[in-house]
């Protein structure tokens, strides 16, 4: 065994060793994806093989003079993340090697001697900064074989130090693409929940727990425009609520608006919010969203305005949707409502219209689309005589027929019993005033044939006065005798009654409002006594049915078919 | 009704919220019910374990935002624990380990209500 060493083996040994450092080295370096991690190994290996005691890392800024000190062995004034100004010649960042004595005002600035060493760091494109190397600790100066060795170990770590920066930037960048895959997933799911959701407040509230959560904010709130009704339908850490008038200002702001911008709205300071962002809904300025920061302090960036705006605007499609939905219920209601009043309605007229000896006598009802309160009635009594009542009652619909319905069951309720017309009257009147709110009213007339058919006692509480035409007089006589509607006041003073003989010829026309109510196409026009009373005189020898067609066809004309109130008329022909 | 479920647990002064199935838009009023009425209850130390957690999305993570702030101001914490990969990578995608404690176990959390 060979145990002298000669200068050539030394020499062979010196560079396997180094040829073996080198490699580990590098395996150590390329696998790294930490640039701090690799960093640090160069200046420690570098430091240790040489037996330099001060050494540090540059990293160039990425403007041009300025430099991070990223490592640092040894005592110096500089600390580590210090960042300091090197104004190197453009023509030295050419080199792999600088000379510290060739840059005498750089290695001063550095803290360390003339004798240094500065190896750049740089891969084909880019500069990375230096690998800063005081003398050696013996005072001798680096040997060529050394020096090639560091410059092999820059090289490698240069690259080491390009990858794993690159590396970081792809995770970024595949963070960022998660975070916009997530973005998307949530829009997707939201899309569906919200598609099954028909509560309002629940599409609000939802969209305010998701705002939250994706924007990592704690303020927020949503204000939507419902028929020019502005108001917060969400909202989550607000101190003060909006006035309207600055609930308008909200409305007038840019579409994407950051509030340190100048703007007229103290709620949005006082609540700290940093971005408003308006929602339309066919191409109308119906939503207003505003977000306080986010708690990681993040600036909102075109990605988080689009993503408010998608996720606010498929909230305002679907509140847009419920609305309809609901609209579309409370008509289908009305109308179910209305065809119930009109059956309750249909129900209380006498069918088929009863027969008196003596009369041809003819009724009819037409009710307007809303169902107006129009009633009739024609009732025998137990003294053979009968009983024509005509009534038209306040309101519409289902409210007005249930009164209507109330009325009937007490004209037939006491229409048996031997009271007079004035003294029923009286108790109806009084039934109805207790019984009913103050705005509701039936106007009401009744009127009783006597049993022989002669005579007509009738009470008229407020309603239009039916008129009775006879042979020989030019004006008919109207029928005004009785006292005031049913259901204003209390009675105290006694309702009136008046009688009537009646002569052959006698035509008795009871009607409602709805007839002389009556408006033409341009509503400009009622209908008025007058005509009814004309169509009336044109029509006296024809029968009763032929009288109230008359009548009828008229209006018809005169009104170009358009009825706004029930329309009732009877008839009464004295034989 | 969509699988989710909230249970309550007591140990020492801590509330424990074991929560299981998925938290979405439709159950996260539950969750939401939950906080509020421990906050009625004076009970602002809250663990919630989410062990049996499948599932999680944007609302339910917007409930936690909404009462972070309220409970800490009360002098209180909520603190998450046992999540599997799936439900922690939404928490982590949307910067709330900056945030909220994320704890790998309940005992741990309960250790550190107690410091």
């Amino acid at each position: 065994m060979n145990t002298k060493s000669t200068p050539s083996n030394t020499e062979e040994r010196q560079s396997r060793f180094e040829l073996r450092t080198l490699l580990e080295t590098s395996r150590m370096l390329i696998e790294s994806q930490e640039p701090d991690f690799v960093l640090n190994n160069l200046l420690l290996i570098t430091m240790g093989k040489l037996l330099v005691p001060k050494g540090m890392i540059l990293i160039n800024k990425d403007s041009d003079y300025f430099y991070l000190v990223s490592k640092i062995k040894g005592r110096s004034s500089l600390s580590e993340d210090d960042t300091i100004q090197l104004n190197f010649p453009e023509a030295a960042l050419e080199h792999a090697v600088l000379q510290g004595t060739d840059h005498p005002e750089i290695t001063k600035k550095l803290g360390l001697p003339d004798e240094s060493i500065l190896f750049n760091l740089r891969t084909t494109n880019h500069h990375l900064g230096f690998l800063c190397l005081g003398p050696k600790g013996t005072g001798k100066s680096l040997t060529d074989s050394e020096l090639e060795f560091i410059e092999s170990l820059t090289i490698i770590s240069s690259v080491a130090i390009a990858n794993s920066r690159m590396f970081q930037e792809l995770r970024l960048i595949n963070r960022k693409l998660d975070r916009k895959v997530h973005d998307l997933h949530t829009l997707l799911e939201l899309s569906k929940d919200f598609n099954l959701m028909v509560d309002q407040e629940e599409i609000a509230r939802t969209f305010k727990f998701a705002m939250l959560g994706q924007m990592l904010i704690r303020t927020f709130f949503f204000v939507l425009d419902i028929e020019d009704e502005k108001s917060i339908v969400a909202s989550s850490g607000l101190k003060e609520k909006p006035s309207n008038k600055e609930l308008n200002t909200l409305f007038e702001l840019e579409d994407v608006f950051y509030c340190e911008e100048k703007h007229d709205c103290p709620f949005l300071e006082k609540n700290d919010i940093r971005l408003v962002i308006a929602l339309y809904f066919q191409n109308e300025k119906i939503g207003v969203v505003g977000v306080g920061s986010p708690a990681n302090n993040e600036s909102y960036g075109k990605e988080q305005v689009d993503f408010l705006q998608s996720l606010g605007n498929l909230a305002l499609l679907t509140i847009q949707k419920t609305l309809l939905l609901e609209e579309q219920v409370e008509k289908k209601r009305m109308e179910e409502e209305l065809n119930l009043a009109k059956t309750i309605q249909q129900g209380l007229f006498p069918s088929p219209i009863p027969k008196i000896k003596g009369f041809d006598l003819k009724a009819t009802n037409i009710s307007s689309r809303q169902v107006g309160g129009d009633y009739f009635d024609i009732l025998e009594t137990q003294d053979g005589g009968s009983i024509l009542a005509i009534a038209d009652v306040t309101g519409k619909g289902v409210p007005a027929s249930l009164l209507m319905a109330n009325l009937q069951s007490m004209l037939h309720a006491l229409a048996p019993i031997g009271i007079t017309l004035a003294e029923a009257t009286r108790s109806i009147n009084n039934i109805i005033y207790e019984n009913t709110p103050p705005d509701k009213f039936i106007t009401f007339f009744w009127g009783k044939i006597s049993a022989d058919g002669k005579k007509f006692d009738y009470v008229n509480a407020g309603h239009n006065n039916p008129l009775l035409f006879r042979e020989g007089i030019k004006k008919p006589i109207e029928l005004d005798k009785g006292g005031v509607i049913l259901g204003a006041i209390p009675s105290i003073t006694p309702y009136d009654s008046a009688s009537i003989e009646f002569q052959p010829g006698d035509v008795l026309v009871l009607y409602t409002d709805g007839v002389t109510e009556a408006m033409n196409p341009q509503k400009t026009e009622e209908y008025e006594e007058e005509r009814l009373i004309a169509c009336l005189e044109n029509n006296l020898e024809k029968p009763s049915q032929d009288i109230m067609d008359a009548v009828i066809e008229d209006i018809t004309d005169f009104s170009d078919g358009v009825q706004y109130d029930d329309i009732t008329l009877m008839v009464l022909k004295v034989n | 009704m969509k699988n989710f479920s909230i249970a309550t647990r007591q140990k020492n002064n801590v509330t424990i919220l074991d929560i299981s199935g998925e938290l979405d838009a439709h159950t996260a009023s539950q969750l939401e019910n939950a906080l509020k009425s421990l906050i009625d209850d004076e009970s602002y130390s809250i663990i919630v374990n989410c062990s049996s957690l499948d599932y999680i999305a944007s609302a339910g993570l917007g409930v936690f935002m909404a009462y972070i702030e309220d409970v800490r101001s009360l002098g209180g914490d909520i603190k998450l624990t046992n999540m599997n990969d799936r439900v922690y990578n939404v928490f982590d995608l949307l910067g709330f380990p900056t945030l909220y404690d994320i704890l790998e176990d309940e005992k741990e959390a309960l250790t550190s209500f107690e410091n």
